[in-house]
């Protein structure tokens, strides 16, 4: 669901924070209760690292350590949590099926989860209804299972949404993008026909020999970005456009960097936005991220601002009211001679942040 | 305001609710149960906010008839071709 790059690796400390809807466990407080500001969590593991990037899905998260270690938290009534079990966890826990091995990519969808391993192998588990595991049936699975249609291929990364999946991958072959699962808004991009569901993955048209670099899947919604910072979307149409059952062009004369997809919206984060001040929020933009109906961007200067739907306290600003322009959400202090590098993730209700801070190191 | 239109065979029947599910924005499932759809309620309310869905079905489909089968039709597909 979520994009999910990687954060720059230091030995520095590293604080994670988290907000909103939380009667899952998703949030790590280990309290089953919704949070509206954001909460300082404890080390999420004392051994494993630094987390390197997080992905959030309907009720449950995947953190990835710098050794490639996988935690899971939050709902896991459908296996999503890949413990060999179907209850919700309340704290991280260690995803025992990749001990011996690394893993470089994961993806958090509303009741299912993808990983991808160093050596191109990806893995599913949890809800298994409509096919968007991958695995030929529609059973769930509560330990990650090797996805074999991909046993002779090289996997870069894995994109979960709502009830479907996305997978690129690595190389420079023709197709490289697949989809499974549930196919009737044309998430799957797989034919201009109306296609129910697949169990087994088929190849997304319409992208054949693009440079693909980023995949991204949310609600019935799917996206991919070109090295050169087109993007291509197709799924569920936006404000009541139609759905687009092959990969369409957006056509803007902008070059995109991110993409961040929500259920109803999307966000872009253009060149244009890193490099030049925004005027609505007279700041550059560094990364964003979409929940379901709420939306997180970080500035250049180390600011977290939200807007949305904010219910749940999934805004972080203390409140649980709507706002329709980006709010700053507090952190509490950092120091003035620490420069704190922040990346934001969002789960259907809720929100993430990892801040690194580094003693010494330079603000450009 | 209703957050969504969704068609009784896009939700999921969930044995221990006791209900048809839908996926709702906040992390929750919009619920509403066969003695809803049987009386003609057509809105699925999530417990944990405010968000409703309309649910699209045939009335028909959920009456007791002892001419018709008693079970609505499947919500969706989940049989291994």
């Amino acid at each position: 669901m979520e994009e999910n790059t990687v954060v720059q690796e230091s030995d520095d400390e590293q604080d994670i924070w988290s907000w909103g809807a939380g009667t899952d466990g998703q949030l790590a407080t280990g309290i089953l209760q919704d949070e509206h500001t954001p909460q300082l969590l404890r080390p999420l593991s004392s051994s494993l690292g630094l987390v390197t990037s997080l992905s959030c899905g309907g009720a449950h998260v995947i953190a990835l350590s710098s050794g490639g270690r996988v935690l899971t938290w939050g709902r896991g009534t459908s296996g999503q949590l890949g413990h060999g079990e179907m209850v919700n966890c309340l704290h991280p826990k260690l995803v025992n099926a990749f001990q011996d091995s690394v893993v470089t990519h994961v993806s958090a969808g509303w009741n299912h989860s993808g990983f991808v391993l160093e050596n191109g192998a990806v893995f599913t588990c949890g809800d298994g209804s409509f096919g968007q595991l991958g695995h030929g049936d529609y059973k769930s699975q509560n330990l990650p299972l090797r996805v074999s249609y991909f046993v002779s291929k090289r996997v870069e990364q894995v994109a979960c949404g709502m009830r479907h999946s996305l997978v690129l991958l690595k190389g420079n072959s023709e197709n490289r993008v697949y989809g499974f699962g549930l196919g009737k808004r044309g998430q799957l991009g797989i034919s201009t026909e109306k296609v129910k569901s697949t169990s087994l993955p088929q190849i997304t048209i319409g992208l054949t020999n693009l440079e693909i670099v980023n995949i991204s899947a949310n609600g019935d919604h799917s996206a991919a970005l070109t090295a050169d910072g087109s993007l291509y979307t197709w799924g569920r149409g936006f404000s009541c456009a139609s759905d687009e059952s092959i990969p369409r062009l957006f056509e803007a004369a902008v070059t995109v960097d991110e993409v961040a997809l929500g259920w109803n919206h999307a966000l872009l984060l253009t060149r244009k936005s890193k490099e030049e001040i925004m005027p609505i929020i007279e700041k550059k933009v560094l990364q964003i991220a979409a929940g379901a109906e709420h939306s997180v961007l970080v500035t250049d200067n180390g600011l977290i601002m939200t807007w949305g739907w904010g219910e749940h306290g999934q805004l972080g600003l203390g409140g649980t009211d709507d706002q329709v322009s980006p709010q700053v959400v507090s952190l509490g202090n950092t120091s003035a001679t620490k420069h704190a590098a922040c990346r934001v993730f969002c789960g259907s209700g809720f929100s993430f942040v990892l801040r690194n801070c580094s003693q010494t190191r330079e603000t450009k | 305001m209703s957050y969504d239109d969704v068609e009784i065979e896009d939700m999921e029947w969930n044995e221990e609710l006791q209900s048809f599910t839908y996926p709702c924005p906040c992390g929750d499932l919009f619920q509403i149960t066969k003695e809803d759809l049987r009386i003609g309620e057509e809105i699925a309310r999530c417990p944990s906010c405010s968000l409703y869905i309309t649910v699209i079905y045939n009335m028909e489909d959920f009456q007791d008839k002892p001419n018709k089968k008693a079970e609505p039709p499947k919500p969706q597909s989940v049989a291994v071709a």
